[in-house]
């Protein structure tokens, strides 16, 4: 472990982000010191980026940061823009949120690496490709130097980032949701290369609502509500005996904390698939699958992302064909009593219609009563006002238990859920998940569970299909 | 000619409701006055009079008349009548064809949706212009191939972008959740699809509107759209040009018309797409 | 690549069996025998008529059967013996020939000079949206867009030659004759692209990846020349495919009006005269043009942009 010279601490006291409107993050203060990183914990609205943008120097024009951050006794909000801008890539770098996005789609990637060393660095042109095809090999894409960003897969993105604030060398990172739109092992490597910032004497502060982000990278942690820092402290105390009610909730509303709540009892199979084979192109997603989904019980399927666990789930519900084996379902039941939920909760409603003219036109379709849905309402702890709103205009755990009770409407057997939690929030994922077990203990209902979160798979399911053998082509992680 | 202008992604927000109310008022008066205009002014946009010939603004006709003594304010209103119907009526045989063809290609996909592009491709190989120009030359300066050549370039667009839209409608969750709660095809085309491309069939019925309006003109000014005496203004403002001298207000009055009508148009369609 | 050459090459073949087709309709539909109209406008009408238009109708082969004479037509058409024209009964190839010199050079000014306007307001617009440039560069585009390009051509021949007499109104010879008529199609193509260029500037400039590029350090115009630019173009360039369609019906509008001696002019003539070869090979040479700008930006697409046709 080779040390660095340099910067030795980062300070931020009474850091607070002010709109027109008002404050929006207030009396912020954590210090950042070398082989303790940062961690900033909370959902979305929660202020944790503003707070990051402000170190970084980036804030939107309408929004003013006051306070001290202090770098080594530097006040880095006292300069101008320019300055504060100077420092970008000498001091501070960014690494982006959805890495992806944020590489230039008509540049290769060696020359987003190398111009940092012939721009920032005033190296020559031979120097700064030698040094970029380095900072490439140290997370080991040397061979991927000469591709595009749509040629690489979402791992290869965020280490093509991580390289280019490798080729800046500078002693503050800033990671932003750095795990945002990765699986599991995905997220677990891209943790392990931050530790190795950590390791090599940067300071780093990572924003994430992921409590595991949090949890590997140890150092400090700040739990972040309404714009205040509820609680902070050592990541060891703070994740095993949060002090404060929301940090206690959110840390509960992690899969990996849970205790086994899998069903126990089981009745008939529901729903089976047998033989199932399922092919893209060349490549083959699985084969010789047999699935068995009984009523009361929950079955999971988990595995990296294009591993094809969707595939399985759209194949026993008669949405997709396999290329060979058979579905058994129960000839008796209706197919309107399998049911679906999606991942993104506003794509499964139409966008322009509120959630009510939805539910009175399927209420009227099936001869229901208004009674059910008030009655379901209630049980699902969902206010009568959300019913008036266009679906992108409530929160997306809210949405999905919407999405619930139009299903439970039709008095399902079985249900897919697919990736049905991965975008939400964790307390909105925590209460979703209660509300499925509870409706599987009562009703016997079958629930196919899709996810990329072992964690969660091992807590609630009776059993796990593990399609995460064959690695998909471009994740060579 | 072909509506490219709807391709580019919506422009600055800046006005863009008041454009489009503004633009509404517009048509509304330019509307009133094709429609009721002919029914009002009782002069015969045809009938020559020519002690009145090249008569000035004010006098014994309200907008003067032109060089065979002709009122300017008939031959403006049947004019204004003329543009505004042909344009209307091509919007019409290439919106209703074109949105249900695209729907069509949409919703069946296989060999309809194949055999459908093939079509489309056909007719956007010529530039729009060269397609009417050649139907022109069947019978110059009649309707019929003026209505057919406009509405046969212009419902490609309303096809595609019709199948385009209702393909990623019909691509995302929420219709195959519709569907596996078990509401029929009726009821998503109804619900789902329609209001999501309502708005932009509309901005790209005031586009074509606009197209049809230029073309119609502009063919009629290079001699091979209608006619003269018809009062169509393209026609109207190269008539009078020779007289540009002693009467350049003439001249430009059939000119403002056209630029207000599509003006107006354009206006209406830009804000639709805030 | 190959692809799209493929597709443009498929395209050029469409305008010519849409071309093809619809002349040679054209040519059965109109009232009369085509070869005693042939040879009265060859000719002249006089007392041996009957007996010309026997010699035209042997000549252009007009007894056999009609399936035979469409698939001969084509096999003219790949010999590029377009006939002779009924009006002057010259070669269309050495007419065309002439003519086309003409109109590259009336379309290459026009497209030059609004590549010159359009795109220059477009970033000045796109780099502050909402800004004053904005707002003159929307009202600006809105109005020449209403304007129909014959009106704007007279418009800009009263101002510029009438009135100011700095050029002259029509004709064809010295380069200030191409300036009313290029000046005149630049404007109208101007008007779009300026938006075009204008909404691409702002989308680049919002991008998540222009911002990283600000946040690795670069100074703003190394951020601007290497992210910003190539990537604003795209979009542009895409447009300038569309825009082809505006610039070759332009032509013919704007020849016609300036009676710039090309072959959109051409094409009218015939069209009014009936002149049936010079309008299918009027129509063809335009239909071509067509393809080929169309062509033209494919390549530029696929040099800017290593996506370009591998998402789709």
């Amino acid at each position: 472990m080779n040390m660095r010279a340099g910067i030795q601490e980062l300070s931020i006291s009474a850091l607070a982000v002010e709109s027109a409107a008002g404050r929006i993050v207030s009396d912020i203060s954590f210090t950042i010191s070398r082989g303790r990183p940062l961690t900033l914990l909370g959902e979305s609205g929660s202020g944790k980026s503003l707070v990051a943008q402000a170190i970084m120097g980036n804030l939107p024009a309408e929004l003013l940061a006051t306070g001290k951050v202090l770098l080594d006794g530097t006040d880095l909000l006292a300069g101008s823009p320019a300055e504060r801008r100077a420092r970008w890539g000498r001091s501070i770098s960014l690494l982006p949120q959805e890495p992806w996005l944020a590489l230039d789609p008509t540049m290769r990637i060696a020359s987003q690496v190398s111009e940092v060393h012939r721009f920032l660095k005033d190296r020559d042109a031979r120097r700064s490709r030698q040094l970029a095809g380095d900072n490439l090999a140290e997370v080991g894409l040397e061979r991927a130097g000469e591709l595009y960003p749509f040629q690489m897969s979402g791992g290869m993105a965020q280490r093509a980032a991580i390289a280019i604030t490798h080729a800046a060398d500078v002693d503050l990172m800033i990671a932003d949701e750095p795990t945002k739109g990765l699986d599991a092992a995905l997220r677990d490597s891209v943790v392990a290369r931050l530790r190795q910032e950590v390791d090599r004497g940067r300071l780093l502060l990572t924003i994430t609502h992921d409590v595991a982000v949090a949890r590997a990278l140890g150092g400090t942690v700040g739990v972040m509500l309404d714009g205040r820092l509820v609680e902070c402290g050592p990541a060891e105390r703070l994740l095993a005996a949060p002090e404060h009610d929301y940090s206690r909730a959110l840390i509960a509303a992690d899969p990996q904390g849970w205790e086994g709540r899998a069903p126990t009892t089981s009745g008939e199979i529901v729903l089976a698939g047998r033989g199932l084979a399922k092919a893209y192109g060349e490549r083959l997603l699985f084969a010789d699958l047999d699935v068995e989904i009984r009523a009361g019980a929950i079955v999971a399927i988990v595995g990296p992302s294009g591993c094809g666990k969707t595939t399985v789930g759209n194949i026993l519900l008669g949405l997709a064909r396999p290329d060979s084996g058979t579905v058994e379902r129960r000839k008796d039941l209706s197919p309107l009593r399998y049911q679906k939920l999606y991942q993104d909760p506003p794509a499964a409603f139409a966008p322009h219609q509120p959630i009510r003219k939805g539910l009175v036109d399927l209420v009227r379709l099936h001869g229901r009563t208004w009674i059910e849905v008030e009655r379901l309402l209630a049980r699902l702890r969902l206010q009568g006002n959300l019913l008036d709103r266009l679906p992108n205009q409530i929160s997306g755990g809210e949405l999905q238990r919407f999405a619930i009770l139009r299903a439970l409407l039709l008095d399902p057997v079985f249900l897919f859920a697919d990736e049905a939690t991965s975008r939400l929030d964790p307390l909105s994922q925590k209460e979703v998940i209660d509300f499925l077990l509870e409706i599987v203990r009562e009703t016997g209902l079958a629930v196919l569970l899709v996810t990329h979160d072992r964690h969660l798979a091992e807590r609630i399911s009776s059993r796990i299909v593990d399609l995460g053998g064959a690695a998909p082509l471009g994740y060579g992680e | 000619m072909s509506t490219i202008d709807n391709v580019s992604p919506a422009r600055g927000r800046a006005r863009l409701s008041g454009s489009c109310a503004s633009g509404a008022a517009l048509l509304f008066l330019l509307a009133a006055f094709a429609l009721l205009g002919p029914v009002l002014i009782p002069a015969d946009p045809a009938a020559q009079d020519f002690s009145a010939s090249l008569a000035p603004i004010g006098g014994d006709y309200a907008l003067g008349a032109d060089h065979y003594g002709r009122s300017l304010l008939a031959r403006l209103a049947h004019g204004a009548r003329l543009s505004f119907g042909l344009a209307f009526l091509t919007m019409l045989a290439a919106a209703v064809p074109g949105v249900l063809l695209g729907l069509a290609a949409a919703w069946r996909g296989g060999w309809t949706e194949r055999l459908l592009e093939l079509l489309a491709t056909v007719v956007l190989a010529l530039p729009g212009l060269m397609l009417v120009l050649l139907l022109l030359a069947f019978s110059p300066g009649n309707y019929g191939p003026l209505f057919l050549g406009l509405s046969l370039t212009l419902w490609v667009e309303f096809y595609r972008v019709t199948r385009a839209a209702t393909k990623t409608v019909l691509a995302q969750p929420h219709i195959e959740a519709a569907r596996m709660l078990g509401f029929g095809s009726g009821y998503i085309l109804r619900n789902c699809v329609l209001p999501v491309i309502a708005p932009t069939i509309a901005t790209l019925a005031a586009f074509a509107m606009a197209t049809a309006i230029i073309a119609v003109s502009t063919l009629s000014a290079i001699s091979v759209g209608l006619q003269p005496p018809t009062p169509e203004l393209g026609s109207m403002i190269v008539e009078l040009l020779p007289y540009y001298a002693e009467a350049p207000v003439h001249v430009l009055l059939p000119a403002m018309l056209i630029f207000l009508l599509v003006l107006g148009l354009q206006l209406v369609a830009e804000g639709d797409r805030a | 690549m190959r692809n799209f050459l493929v597709a443009r090459l498929m395209q050029a073949g469409i305008v010519a069996m849409v071309v093809g087709a619809l002349c040679f309709l054209l040519m059965r539909v109109l009232p009369g025998d085509a070869a005693m109209r042939i040879a009265a406008g060859r000719y002249g009408p006089d007392a041996r008529i009957a007996e010309a238009a026997d010699k035209v109708r042997l000549e252009l082969g007009l007894d056999r059967p009609v399936l035979l004479q469409f698939l001969e037509w084509l096999g003219g058409l790949l010999r590029l013996d377009l006939g002779h024209s009924l009006v002057t009964g010259a070669p269309v190839v050495d007419e065309l020939q002439v003519q086309l010199g003409a109109s590259v050079w009336l379309a290459a000014s026009a497209l030059l000079i609004s590549l010159l306007i359009g795109p220059v307001i477009g970033v000045f617009s796109g780099m502050k949206p909402g800004g004053i440039t904005d707002r003159t560069g929307l009202a600006g585009a809105v109005v020449f867009r209403a304007i129909p390009p014959f009106v704007l051509g007279l418009i800009l021949m009263f101002i510029l030659s009438k009135q100011l007499g700095w050029l002259p109104p029509a004709g064809f010879g010295s380069p200030r004759e191409i300036v009313l008529p290029a000046l005149t199609l630049a404007l109208g193509l101007a008007a779009m692209s300026s938006r075009v260029t204008r909404n691409s500037v702002a989308a680049v400039a919002r991008t998540p990846y222009f911002a990283f590029a600000r946040h690795k350090g670069l100074p703003e115009a190394i951020v601007v020349r290497r992210h910003g630019i190539r990537n604003a173009a795209i979009p542009v360039v895409s447009y300038l495919g569309l825009q082809a369609v505006y610039l070759v019906e332009g032509v013919v509008v704007v020849e016609s009006l300036f009676a710039y001696p090309g072959i959109g002019h051409a094409l009218v003539h015939a069209i009014v005269e009936r002149d049936i070869p010079m309008v299918q090979g009027t129509a063809l040479v335009m239909g071509l043009m067509f393809v080929a700008i169309a062509a033209l930006v494919d390549a530029i697409s696929l040099w800017l942009d290593p996506r370009f046709g591998r998402a789709a």
